[in-house]
């Protein structure tokens, strides 16, 4: 029994002693092996930590159908056995108190953004009921449905879900938080590029000579990596560590240098680098000459501050370049001297030059490293081609250690958002609704009618644009799974209608895949509990295109199901009575793993994934499918520019980076994207061979880029969306810590990972909080145009600010940070602003 | 092993030898609120009034328990339940009627105690990326620090390992309520002997302790 003061001052004495915290779950993670000492029993299986980019390895260790252990793997060359204080504890987050067993449905929309009003529910009356508005929805108009995936979906599951809403539905309006997250590095990938994902991967750690961060805080929130990083460090005395950043992290603090720049001129920073380059003539020629294309794009493109703005004149023209000189590109440079973008950015003259000398020396090999501090910016895109700029100026790009290499955040944002194209205006593999011969690519693998896509060849709702759309009243139908929007997304108290004015999210339906009570399912009408992590087997992609399968480990918890199985019973539904090219629909497009005698799956969970994934694979072996092939010879798609391996490879292997190459009877992985060498190595010999041209400067051939060229775009330095004004004089930035995920649901739901950091605090810079009259531990009001919430304030210096900038995390549901951050996006990316909204604080 | 430190820390000297000593809990190894000086001090000078348990805003401080004994009734803090979170203005001491808890300048002056971590029971000696109580620690880069070192059988990753200073470390506490090791027991803990604390952080660094992940 606790002992308050008040029972100190009112009672003489009490002999009760309080039991310690602890206590062990069943899930504890162990550090030994001594379970696979135990019964005959216990088994072991393969899987990938569901936390972050990284794809760490794990095993999971069962006994009696629950998972008992969770280790690293030793065998992952990813991570070697090691993991983060998050997947130290991995198993945990399986066996919460409130973990969601059964169907739940809300008879009374009355009750949204309550914890009441859902009852428990049969399957088929759930399954019936959400079938029932997805169809009517669809009959009466199409554009008033959505569906909003993430990059926390495994790869099969995220094909299927985005197969049934292009293929079966028609319907653009799907979506995934990886658009949140990833969408500005994937927009500077293909305009830079022609293709996603990063050239390089994590050996490049042990390579490089200089690691630059730019906004990034990899230390928390990419702890494997920056062990990576720290070790290459240790090893080497010359190597060197420059944290770019607009305030002081456990990055910087660890950092040889840090380089404190103004929120968003990160864009000029770069820029005076390429200018250094060009007027010192310190830039690669070789690799210019052989290598780049040179563009100039639409300019003054303001910000998405209207709902209109995408349709708007200026909105359509974001995304037009027109070719110029390399001269031409050089004169626009010109502004950017070392004096003005000091004076811009805060950055000194002497810092910058030193940052300029590292790209102008040619013997350095230079890891640039970013993610939502670049992506998550109203001008990311542009500052996602400032930095592939200034590696193709220098050259400093194939070479194991140098490359731009955009860390990823989820564990499947590159595996299932982006190579699968879970977005509106995407198909799988790189291919893009809006392009006549992708389409007609799809349709052959697919095989759909010729035409049959042309339905499909305007881009949906984006993210934004689809939660401005429901708060409006324009959405009827909202079906989510692994992510928790009403958490997560920018301006809530928009999109949770507490403003007021914007209440669609009371009239929209909602259908939510869950696996906790979180705030979104607060706002569902009907909840379908789902298997999670290592309760099906699945796949994720990480950061550095590696494909690894995590196996099955247990059933799904009480009545939880698998989302396939989910999204087949309500596709079957909806699409009762549908026919393409004269068959039933539904068996056209999911008869391969469906039995319709037995109305379930045709297979196991294993034989279901490798069906789906040999189908998925398709998009990428063209040879697989005999129409595919004859449209990509044709089109000259050079689909196998990202290359998959039969299913089983990834299982004997613990994952492949992808292209992954058939030589003599043995699937090779990819190591260096367009650099040539030895595919046993890891080059990409079979892809240059195919495709591409030998003997350029510094071994590269960017096969896939058009006419091998990859674009260097000039992009300005605009201003942010939002500044600081005598009403909201602070800049507030958000983001993750190491001990919790997104919006913490599973992982404080882990009793030590709660105690680890059990509150969310604002950091806040010491002068700053003399002048507002606050101490370390007194609650702030935070007030922003958008809304208003309550925060405790910490002066301990974890994070820590210069003058004039907050910061605050957004795992804590009950402080709910994001009702005041802003919904101004990229107009390019349409990725959110998450790290510049302008506040005012007081003393509450 | 090579071992770089990040920031400016003095780094723990490595006692030679040293036999791992059972540290039993007594009237000693309280921890007291902030202000309290030696045991002999604190004890002369507390009369159980109770009012620094009533200015605490944290209830941190609580009455010691016990069936008999000199130390029932005196103020304890159990830092795993709730740390003291160091008030700018104390006013626990403030409250303290016969300066049993004596007046302190400034945060970094308390001399609560100091931790001292259990190397074999902390999974970031472990090569864990934890460094929780690093994190949590009000005096972070100053009370803990990060030493860094490479994995033992494994050049590509580092172990991140927090450092106390005992010039630093004003026992506060924070670092045992956060640590997420409890089986069997907790892997850090404050050592209110500042010396006692120095001879036990020597023994901890003396260890060899093995990465058990090492290939």
């Amino acid at each position: 029994m606790d002992v308050t003061r008040r029972d100190f001052v009112k009672a003489s004495a009490i002999a009760a002693a309080m039991a310690a915290a602890g206590g062990s779950l069943a899930a504890c993670a162990s550090k030994s092996d001594a379970g696979q000492q135990g019964a005959g029993d216990t088994q072991t299986h393969t899987a990938v930590c569901r936390f972050c980019g990284c794809g760490c390895g794990v095993l999971v260790e069962t006994k009696d159908g629950k998972v008992t252990a969770v280790t690293g793997d030793p065998d992952n060359q990813s991570n070697r056995g090691l993991n983060c204080v998050k997947g130290y504890y991995l198993g945990k987050i399986l066996y919460g108190k409130d973990r969601l067993t059964t169907p739940l449905i809300r008879d009374d929309a009355g009750t949204k953004g309550t914890e009441s009003g859902l009852r428990e529910a049969s399957w088929e009356e759930a399954l019936e009921l959400v079938s029932t508005k997805l169809r009517e929805t669809w009959k009466k108009d199409k554009s008033r449905l959505a569906f909003w995936g993430s990059g926390q979906q495994p790869i099969t599951e995220g094909y299927l879900t985005a197969k049934f809403w292009k293929a079966g539905l028609l319907s653009n309006n799907i979506d995934p938080n990886a658009r949140m997250c990833m969408a500005s590095a994937v927009v500077g990938f293909m305009n830079v590029f022609q293709t996603d994902e990063p050239a390089g991967c994590y050996e490049d750690f042990d390579n490089a000579d200089v690691f630059i961060t730019w906004g990034a805080n990899m230390a928390e929130a990419h702890p494997m990596l920056y062990s990576r990083l720290t070790a290459h460090k240790l090893q080497n005395e010359s190597v060197r560590h420059i944290d770019i950043t607009t305030m002081k992290t456990r990055t910087s603090a660890s950092a040889d240098k840090v380089l404190l720049f103004r929120p968003g001129t990160d864009l000029a920073i770069a820029n005076c680098v390429a200018n250094y380059l060009i007027q010192n003539k310190k830039y690669d020629a070789d690799f210019v000459r052989d290598h780049l294309q040179f563009k100039m794009g639409t300019e003054n493109i303001g910000n998405a501050y209207e709902d209109g703005y995408d349709k708007s004149d200026l909105g359509k023209s974001v995304d037009k370049t027109t070719a110029c000189t390399f001269e031409e590109y050089a004169a626009r440079l010109a502004d950017y001297t070392l004096e003005y973008t000091s004076e811009l950015s805060g950055v000194s003259v002497e810092d910058l030059t030193d940052l300029c000398e590292v790209f102008a020396d040619p013997d350095l090999r230079v890891m640039s490293l970013w993610t939502m501090g670049v992506n998550q910016h109203n001008r990311g895109t542009w500052m996602n081609h400032n930095l592939h700029n200034i590696h193709l100026l220098s050259g400093k790009y194939g070479k194991p250690g140098s490359t731009a290499f955009s860390l990823t955040g989820q564990p499947s944002a590159c595996g299932t958002a982006r190579e699968v194209g879970t977005f509106c205006h995407r198909l799988p593999a790189d291919l893009v609704v809006a392009n006549e011969a992708h389409r007609r690519y799809t349709e052959a693998v697919w095989n759909l009618p010729e035409g049959y896509l042309d339905e499909i060849k305007t881009p949906g709702y984006h993210t934004i644009k689809l939660f401005r759309e429901m708060s409006k009243g324009n959405i009827d139908f909202l079906w989510s799974a692994h992510n928790n929007w009403a958490q997560s997304l920018p301006n809530l108290t928009r999109f949770l209608g507490e403003d007021g004015e914007h209440t669609g999210i009371f009239d929209t339906f909602i259908a939510v895949n869950e696996v906790y009570p979180t705030l979104t399912t607060q706002y569902a009408d009907v909840v379908f509990p789902v298997a999670m992590w290592v309760e099906r087997e699945g796949q994720f992609g990480n950061a550095e295109r590696r494909t690894s399968v995590f196996e099955k480990a247990v059933e799904p918890v009480g009545d939880a199901k698998w989302d396939v199985w989910v999204l087949l019973e309500v596709a079957r539904r909806v699409l009762e009575g549908e026919t393409i090219d004269g068959e039933d629909a539904f068996t056209r497009l999911f008869g391969f793993i469906w039995d319709a005698e037995k109305d379930d799956f045709n297979g196991d969970s294993r034989e279901v994934n490798r069906a789906i994934w040999e189908e998925y694979r398709t998009f990428s072996n063209p040879d697989l499918n005999e129409r595919a092939a004859a449209i990509n010879a044709e089109k000259k798609l050079k689909m196998e520019a990202k290359q998959l391996a039969p299913y089983d490879e990834y299982l004997a292997h613990h994952g492949l980076t992808w292209p992954v190459r058939e030589v003599d009877g043995q699937w090779l992985p990819t190591k260096w994207r367009f650099s040539d060498g030895k595919q046993a190595d890891g080059y990409d010999e079979v892809g240059i061979e195919m495709y591409g041209d030998k003997g350029l400067a510094g071994g590269m051939s960017w096969y896939k880029s058009a006419d091998h060229k990859p674009s260097v775009v000039f992009r300005p330095y605009e201003p942010p969306a939002q500044e600081p004004s005598a009403e909201f004089p602070f800049w507030f930035c958000t983001g993750r810590l190491l001990e919790h995920w997104h919006t913490g649901t599973m992982t404080r739901r882990v009793e030590e990972l709660d105690r680890a950091l059990p509150e969310a605090l604002l950091s806040m810079n010491a002068d700053d909080a003399a002048a507002l009259g606050v101490n370390d531990g007194d609650m702030v009001q935070l007030t922003s145009p958008h809304g208003t919430m309550q925060i405790k304030v910490s002066l301990a210096g974890r994070v820590e600010p210069p003058s004039g900038m907050v910061f605050a995390p957004f795992f804590a549901a009950e402080t709910l940070i994001n009702r005041v951050v802003q919904d101004y996006y990229c107009p390019l990316s349409k990725e959110t602003d998450y790290k510049k909204t302008c506040v005012s604080i007081k003393k509450a | 092993m090579e071992t770089t430190t990040f920031g400016a820390i003095a780094a723990a000297g490595v006692a030679a030898g040293g036999i791992a000593v059972c540290f039993a809990g007594n009237g000693e190894g309280l921890l007291r609120p902030p202000g309290a000086a030696d045991e002999a001090d604190f004890r002369a000078r507390c009369i159980k009034c109770g009012r620094c348990l009533e200015a605490c805003p944290y209830q941190a401080i609580r009455m010691a328990k016990g069936p008999t004994g000199a130390e029932t009734g005196t103020p304890v803090i159990d830092a795993r339940a709730q740390a003291c979170r160091l008030c700018a203005d104390f006013p626990c001491i403030a409250a303290c009627p016969t300066e049993a808890l004596h007046p302190v300048s400034a945060r970094d002056e308390v001399r609560m105690g100091c931790a001292v971590i259990n190397r074999d029971l902390c999974i970031a000696v472990q090569g864990m990326r934890c460094e929780v109580c690093y994190r949590a620690c009000p005096f972070i880069d100053s009370a803990i620090a990060i030493g860094a070192s490479v994995r033992e059988g494994d050049a590509i990753h580092a172990v991140f390992e927090p450092l106390i200073d005992p010039e630093k470390c004003v026992g506060c506490g924070l670092c045992v309520q956060r640590c997420v090791v409890s089986d069997p027991q907790v892997a850090i803990e404050i050592v209110r002997d500042y010396g006692e604390a120095r001879r036990r952080i020597d023994e901890e660094q003396a260890k060899h302790v093995s990465n058990p992940w090492a290939g």
